[in-house]
């Protein structure tokens, strides 16, 4: 178990693992995200309550599912960063951070789409996800830019590993207590709550085929990033010169 | 690199009856932004023994201080404190340590005695009665009261220095203590440094000055 | 309840007890405070003139400015704290004394905690003595100001507890204004949301004490687990 352990940390080891994986994640990601978009997009049948806006919400709901991933994902590798103080963790930590980042972006982007055809309205703070993911979209650049900003990278290493861990804790209460004040400020709002359900098995079909497209998306970009961290770091190692000298 | 240290182990135990070990590395490894600091780095502290760590600028002598004093933990290898290691005894070790590094500790705001008994509270308990004492024998007579802004680098030096006089601690390691000292505090804080291995403590001290502590031993980083 | 805490933490320490270094070291950050008289009195100052422009940005109107009179507090609360956080641990860090604060024999976590609160103390505390005196100046109806009081009472130290962390993740930066309130201003949320909740549930129906006793278990929950993370931010700017 600590021998598998500490070979998974071994940066050399993963950039040979993931140098044969990616192919395969690479074509699986192409096929379920060519499906996905092509049956979300163009073949999905309208809803009955929302129409074809219902397709938005395929990529809405994939994307918002996924970048809920983050900062457990970011917390997790933190602590594996500061308790065995394994070099990989935070390689895949410092990318993940950037990528949380866009995601959360993207879920903003494609809900307030969605929501100005559904609400007429490009932002809508009584719904309680968005705000909470705008909350979360702030806390994922303050880690961006405190990796930024400490200049000595294991100090920044150590400091984000920290901080995501804070983070991922302060998200979870956000995102109750944003919800509470949702609930509370919900009288004077003019939408309902579940309105923006879509209905029909077909929906949540291709939606899952999208949320595999996207899980399948972050990894090969989170693995491709750490490759590149990897390179970068390891420049001494005799491998990576090797490696360079032979390609 | 400077592997395992010659001059360390080579010079014979003088007159220093030295006793047991104090404080130890193992094949100590540092390197920062890809330099290698030091490798293999052996070293024994021995009760009674004054050491110097010698070195050119960037050799990395104040980052083995702050590693051995738990203050960066970016190394590999050991470090022991009475055979075992620092972090299981943590208590034990910094109820017996006084460091004083660049930064000296003492706050510009407070006066001396306000600084000294912050922080010589953090070690012991302490009666005002010794701080003031102990600033006289450091020739601040007169100073007890007035913000250390006022006072020049050399005497806020020595507020610092009061505190390894105030509180009794088996282990000194003081970087680059000598700096902003005049030749008259030079002198005191050898005769100090001295007394304090005469009485079975210990002293890990970098400095460029030529330093009159006989049986002292040098630990070179290269 | 804490003192004996701190003193169950230090009965195995005989040489200088934890309770002992956890006073002094409250003593003399209030020292430094009541001596760097400007520390304590700019975020002040800085929270009655913020506080002081909404009314001038938004309307004149009583009415209106009750309406968002906790809203405009909490706020003012939140920005005057961040403000006063810089100087938690920077000038310690300058002259090497947090250094000797982290070589000390004592739990890192008491030394922590005892620096957040004596910065409470002169930071925190002034404002929420304030508070009453400019909710009357933005017309919030008198049944709020107890619950103004209590909220911000309970919630100050909240916001000092968290935003020590970012300081101590930060202490070693030169210019580090912005990238602590990047950082602290999103985790400061849900003490806004209940703080503001609180005041307004005072003033229409029902009851503040839930939010009261909510924000309560956010206290209980930030003094033992903040100094924790402050603690290992502090030794990871030191290294």
């Amino acid at each position: 178990m600590w021998l598998w352990f500490s070979k998974l940390g071994s940066p050399k080891w993963f950039y040979e693992l993931s140098g044969k994986w990616l192919p395969w994640l690479v074509g699986a990601m192409i096929i379920s995200m060519t499906v996905a978009v092509v049956w979300a997009l163009l073949y999905l049948p309208p809803d009955y309550q929302q129409g074809y806006t219902s397709r938005i919400l395929v990529v809405h709901v994939a994307v918002a599912g996924t970048s809920l991933a983050f900062f457990p994902l970011m917390a997790v590798a933190g602590t594996i960063t500061l308790v065995w103080k394994m070099k990989l963790a935070d390689m895949v930590a410092k990318n993940a951070a950037a990528l949380g980042a866009w995601f959360s972006f993207i879920t903003l982007a494609t809900g307030s789409l969605w929501g100005s055809v559904m609400w007429g309205t490009w932002w809508e703070w009584t719904d309680a996800r968005l705000v909470s993911m705008l909350f979360q979209f702030f806390l994922l650049l303050g880690v961006v830019s405190l990796r930024s900003a400490l200049e000595d990278p294991d100090k920044a290493a150590k400091a984000c590993a920290l901080l995501s861990i804070v983070g991922c804790i302060n998200v979870v209460i956000i995102k109750y207590s944003v919800e509470w004040w949702n609930v509370l400020h919900q009288p004077s709002s003019p939408l309902s709550v579940n309105s923006d359900s879509p209905n029909g098995p077909e929906f949540w079909i291709a939606t899952i085929i999208m949320v595999l497209a996207v899980y399948l998306f972050l990894s090969i970009s989170l693995i491709l990033a750490t490759r590149n961290e990897i390179l970068q770091r390891e420049r001494r190692a005799q491998w990576v010169q090797e490696l360079v000298r032979n390609s | 690199m400077s592997s395992s240290n010659p001059t360390a182990t080579a010079v014979p135990d003088s007159e220093n009856q030295q006793g047991a070990v104090m404080l130890s590395g193992n094949k100590l490894f540092c390197e920062r932004d890809d330099r290698v600091l030091f490798q293999d780095l052996d070293f024994n502290l021995h009760e009674g023994e004054v050491m110097q760590l010698r070195g050119s600028n960037g050799s990395g002598k104040t980052t083995l201080m702050r590693m051995l004093c738990g203050l960066n933990d970016g190394y590999k290898g050991e470090i022991s404190w009475y055979g075992a290691s620092v972090s299981e005894q943590a208590g034990d070790f910094y109820h017996s340590l006084h460091y004083i590094g660049h930064r000296v500790g003492v706050s510009k705001v407070l006066t001396p005695v306000e600084n000294l008994r912050w922080s010589c509270s953090l070690k012991s308990e302490v009666d005002d009665q010794l701080i003031e004492k102990t600033l006289a024998d450091l020739g601040l007579r007169g100073y007890e009261e007035s913000p250390c802004h006022t006072l020049s680098a050399g005497q806020q030096q020595r507020v610092a220095l009061a505190r390894l006089l105030i509180n009794p601690m088996k282990l000194w390691i003081l970087d680059e203590p000598f700096t902003t000292l005049d030749p008259k505090g030079v002198k005191q804080l050898e005769e100090n440094i001295l007394s304090h291995a005469n009485s079975g403590g210990a002293v890990m001290v970098t400095t460029h000055h030529k330093l009159n502590i006989p049986g002292m031993n040098v630990l070179d980083l290269g | 309840m804490f003192w004996t805490l701190v003193k169950l933490m230090s009965t195995d320490m005989s040489r200088s007890s934890t309770s002992v270094a956890f006073r002094s070291t409250l003593k003399r950050d209030l020292l430094i405070a009541f001596k760097k008289k400007n520390d304590i009195a700019n975020p002040f100052m800085f929270f009655i003139i913020v506080v002081s422009l909404f009314p001038i940005a938004i309307t004149p109107d009583g009415d209106r400015l009750a309406e968002i009179a906790a809203g405009v507090v909490w706020i003012s609360v939140l920005l005057a704290s961040m403000l006063s956080m810089d100087n938690l641990y920077r000038s310690d860090y300058e002259d090497g004394s947090l250094e000797q604060l982290l070589l000390s024999p004592h739990p890192l976590f008491f030394m922590v905690l005892s620096k957040n609160i004596s910065h409470w103390l002169v930071s925190g505390l002034p404002v929420v003595v304030a508070a009453p005196l400019l909710a009357y100046m933005l017309s919030l109806p008198q049944e709020a100001y107890l619950t103004l009081i209590a909220s911000l009472l309970i919630g100050t130290p909240i916001l000092s507890l968290i935003g020590s962390i970012a300081v101590a993740l930060t202490v070693g930066l030169g210019s580090r204004g912005l990238i602590l309130a990047v950082i602290t201003l999103p985790m400061s949320v849900p003490v806004l949301i209940f703080g503001t909740l609180a005041v307004e549930a005072s003033v229409g129906v029902g009851s503040p004490a839930g939010y009261l006793a909510l924000m309560l278990a956010m206290l209980a929950a930030s003094l033992s687990l903040a100094p924790l993370a402050s603690a290992a931010a502090l030794r990871i700017s030191i290294s």
